[in-house]
């Protein structure tokens, strides 16, 4: 990096849209052969930084040169011929083309392409970076990491000596995401530079330098190798953020939440098979598994969504069987549901209307025979401020709002609602550090209020640092229950993968 | 899109619309509108001008004419909001149609069998049953939707053609038919229950004012109110409405009785309001330019009242034009059909602006 022209340079670049700055005053330079990570929370101006440079965007003000010319990035087109190519989160590629027909498509300038030079030309260029890719091969039949070099060769065909990857590995397995990583140490080598955006921290620690967003601003551009995550965390979050874990804390009183080999099959498929639990007033238990293991069903069973076909589940003594979900929730159930823009939310409501959902024939939203705005209103604020959600107002539409600002609102009620028991499925998915750090100290607040917690997640990290114990679920049955403090990934992996525990306490 | 950049100007989305701008975009399809339907009037070799003359002054031209207008507009207000109701909560009910001839032919059947009592009663009457009529049809339609998971377009379609028939086979050879009479229709119905006339001189009934009120009551209903919650919440995300508790199939089943009760209403206004006797011609195609009114007036209560009114005055003033200029009446249906294409692609094309890039 002595004496280089800069691949990017990029001065006082703003974006706004109505009142919202999501660019503001941005400079920063990328050089020839870097890998240079984009590290911001949800809603830190990655994205429109990232199109603006790509010309899905226009910026209200500043200036981008590449290789030293001035450029007016007005298309992705005009991006593409000034060498910029973008690999988006979801791929653009269509299925029932080959990968020679995907990469070619659209490039010709002429009526005529010659496919058997843009065969060689792609042959070349994956061999030269190490991808194994045949250019027959259907895209319909590719893993999602060979879709992802697709749309890697592809932007290299196109001639991109500056490659834009959106959260690259957010989709890939984690040996996947490795062979990304030495793919692009060979972009490097051949000179192209490469922006990442991701807020994973161990693969910004692998980047040269690191530019940090917050709400729209650059807070610092840091070679890699001067800082640690901590100080990473620091200028992305604006503080320190601290690591939550679960006190020891005693148990107290009969279960809240008993389990009896509830039993659940829809179609040939069987999603839980005699699952027995038990859990305590004040108890967080974690369930881990991998995705799809009867997680969700046995959360849904609990919450009245699905009926199980054999089995009782007892809250507090009390039978649930052949109780609506209204019913159940008025008897101090609170539920978080995975996917919180289908099922947890109405993304056309206010922040005022969504904290009601469910309850809006209850009295206390209800002046005779109306809705209460008052009252709705004077919620929102409490929820606004007790959870910190970045928001306008009451009557913000929850849809304009971040994923952990729409959690925060879905955890604002569901928080009231369990007085007795708390169902948390993937209570921090797609959410921020900050945010993360945030959710776990609710529930543990929760849990000292004395709800017993049920807690799903597919991020270890959650489990580990929360449950009072852990049980481990694979096909819809119970492998194995630990105490939360003796369990380890070494003894939990293996139950993930279907083995059963030898000696479970 | 291509063509557009190749001249330089790129389409994008807005990402914040502004009302005046979309009131711009709409006047301007409007306009567009109205110059269509002029080459249309210059295509039957009718010159426009006189042609759009006459229609605004059959439709306001005259206090009378102004009265008539609102006389057409009343049964549009009931089907645009039943419309409007089912719609805002994505549940397609075309079956307004179907439950206009319901709740008429179910107020009729009430009514009859009161003759000679007082009108306070005749008309208490024929209203909650004309509501009672239009919803147990539309009802039906709700609960093979819940039980049978029957799509209610197509259930609503259908049962709009059975009653029709139903209708016509009472007063064919039915108990209905009026004694001695040719035609498919009953006897005049009892003076006491006929929808008092609200000025002399006019047909302006007492239905218009019922209108007014059902439009108000249900702007206050989809606002404030918790069945409102639910109608919006259904019409954005049944299924997070259903995961918190709320059962979806009572609220398919109330939202198809409210829309029911609603068509029911023109039924009965223009039985007892207009024609003082029950046959099809007085109640039909009601519920199916409801579905246009409802849509131009944005599914919103007061919208479905001022474009009502738009299509009052283009049928009352349409019969005026046809008179002095000889058009072809058809040809208001066409404009009809102009009018609301027009205005939806000025709606959408309000969500976008044209933006100069270089060539």
């Amino acid at each position: 990096m002595t004496s280089a022209i800069p691949r990017l340079v990029v001065r006082r670049l703003s974006k706004r849209f109505g009142a919202l700055t999501a660019n503001d005053d941005i400079s920063l330079t990328i050089n020839p052969g870097e890998l240079h990570c984009l590290l911001g929370e949800n809603g830190a101006g990655k994205s429109t930084f990232s199109a603006c440079l790509y010309g899905l965007l226009q910026p209200d003000a500043g200036e981008i040169e590449i290789d030293g010319v001035p450029v007016e990035l007005t298309s992705p087109a005009r991006a593409i011929a000034s060498g910029v190519g973008m690999v988006h989160q979801h791929f653009v590629l269509v299925p029932s083309f080959t990968v020679l027909e995907n990469i070619v498509v659209g490039t010709g300038s002429d009526l005529r392409l010659d496919m058997a030079a843009a065969r060689a030309r792609i042959l070349e260029l994956s061999r030269g970076f190490g991808l194994e890719l045949s250019p027959e091969h259907l895209v319909a039949d590719l893993s999602v990491g060979e879709k992802q070099w697709v749309e890697i060769v592809k932007a290299l065909y196109l001639g991109a000596s500056l490659l834009i990857l959106d959260e690259p590995t957010a989709v890939l397995t984690p040996q996947e995401s490795e062979r990304l990583f030495a793919v692009i140490a060979q972009l490097k080598a051949a000179g192209i530079s490469v922006i990442l955006i991701t807020h994973k921290m161990n693969e910004v620690m692998r980047s040269d330098r690191v530019s940090v967003l917050r709400k729209g601003k650059l807070v610092g551009t840091v070679r890699t190798a001067d800082v640690t995550r901590d100080d990473l965390t620091m200028m992305m979050v604006g503080r320190p953020v601290a690591q939550v874990r679960a006190r020891a804390m005693e148990v107290r009183g009969d279960a809240a939440l008993r389990i009896e080999g509830i039993t659940l099959a829809k179609g040939d498929r069987t999603y839980l098979s005699g699952i027995d639990l038990e859990l305590a007033a004040g108890e967080i238990l974690g369930i881990a598994g991998v995705a799809g293991n009867g997680q969700d069903e046995l959360l849904e069973a609990i919450a009245g969504l699905a009926k199980p076909d054999r089995g009782r589940i007892l809250l507090l003594g009390e039978d649930l069987q052949g109780l609506s979900v209204h019913d159940i929730a008025r008897r101090g159930v609170g539920y978080v549901p995975s996917d919180r823009f289908r099922d947890g939310l109405i993304s056309e409501f206010t922040i005022a209307e969504n904290l009601i959902l469910g309850q809006q024939w209850d009295r206390r939203w209800r002046s005779g025979p109306f809705l209460d705005e008052a009252a709705t209103v004077r919620r929102a604020r409490d929820a606004i401020r007790d959870f910190s959600i970045m928001a306008s107002g009451s009557e913000m539409v929850a849809g304009k709002l971040s994923g952990g600002n729409a959690q925060k609102i879905i955890l604002a009620r569901e928080f009231d609602k369990a007085r007795h028991l708390l169902l948390c499925n993937q209570p921090t998915r797609g959410v921020d550090i900050g945010v993360i750090e945030f959710v776990h100290r609710e529930i543990l607040r929760k849990r000292e209020e004395g709800s017993a917690i049920l807690l799903v997640s597919e991020e270890l990290e959650d489990i580990f640092a929360l449950s009072d114990r852990i049980a481990v679920m694979f096909r819809g049955e119970i492998m194995g229950v630990f105490p939360g403090k003796s369990a380890d990934i070494a003894k939990i992996g293996p139950l993930m993968a279907g083995h059963r525990a030898e000696a479970a306490a | 899109m291509r063509l557009a950049e190749r001249a330089g100007f790129r389409l994008e989305a807005r990402s914040e619309i502004s009302a005046r701008g979309r009131i711009a975009a709409v006047a301007a399809s409007l306009a567009a509108a109205i110059i269509l339907c002029a080459i249309l009037f210059l295509a039957v070799g009718v010159n426009p001008v006189a042609a759009f003359q006459s229609l605004i002054q059959g439709a306001f031209g005259t206090w009378r004419a102004a009265t008539e207008t609102l006389v057409k507009a009343t049964p549009l207000i009931f089907t645009g909001l039943a419309t409007a109701v089912a719609f805002r909560a994505r549940l397609w009910n075309i079956g307004a149609e179907g439950q206009v001839f319901a709740g008429a032919m179910f107020a009729y059947w009430c009514q009859s069998a009161l003759p000679g009592t007082s009108p306070f009663l005749q008309l208490s009457v024929i209203i909650v049953a004309a509501m009672i009529g239009g919803a147990l049809y539309a009802g039906l339609a709700a609960i093979l939707k819940i039980s049978f998971r029957v799509d209610e377009v197509i259930s609503t379609v259908m049962l709009n053609y059975i009653i029709v028939y139903a209708l016509s086979l009472l007063l064919l050879k039915g108990p209905w038919s009026e004694a001695g009479g040719f035609f498919e229709q009953t006897a005049k119905v009892d003076p006491g229950s006929i929808l008092p006339v609200l000025l002399g001189g006019t047909r302006l009934h007492l239905g218009f004012v019922v209108a007014l009120v059902a439009a108000a009551l249900a702007w206050i209903m989809i606002k404030r109110t918790p069945v409102g919650y639910e109608i919006r919440a259904a019409g954005s995300n049944l299924r997070a409405l259903e995961v918190q508790g709320s059962d979806s199939r009572r609220v398919i089943l109330m939202v198809l009785l409210i829309s029911g009760a609603l068509a029911g209403l023109a039924g009965m206004s223009e039985v007892y309001g207009v024609h003082y006797r029950l046959k099809a011609g007085a109640i039909s195609t009601y519920g199916y330019t409801g579905i246009i009114v409802a849509i131009l007036g944005q599914l919103n209560p007061l919208g479905v009242v001022i474009a009502a009114i738009l299509f009052g005055a283009l049928v009352n003033g349409a019969t005026f034009m046809q008179i002095k200029t000889g058009v072809p009446s058809a040809l208001i249906y066409a404009i009809e059909a102009i009018i609301l294409l027009f205005y939806l692609a000025g709606w959408a094309a309000s969500s976008f602006r044209l933006r100069r890039i270089r060539p």
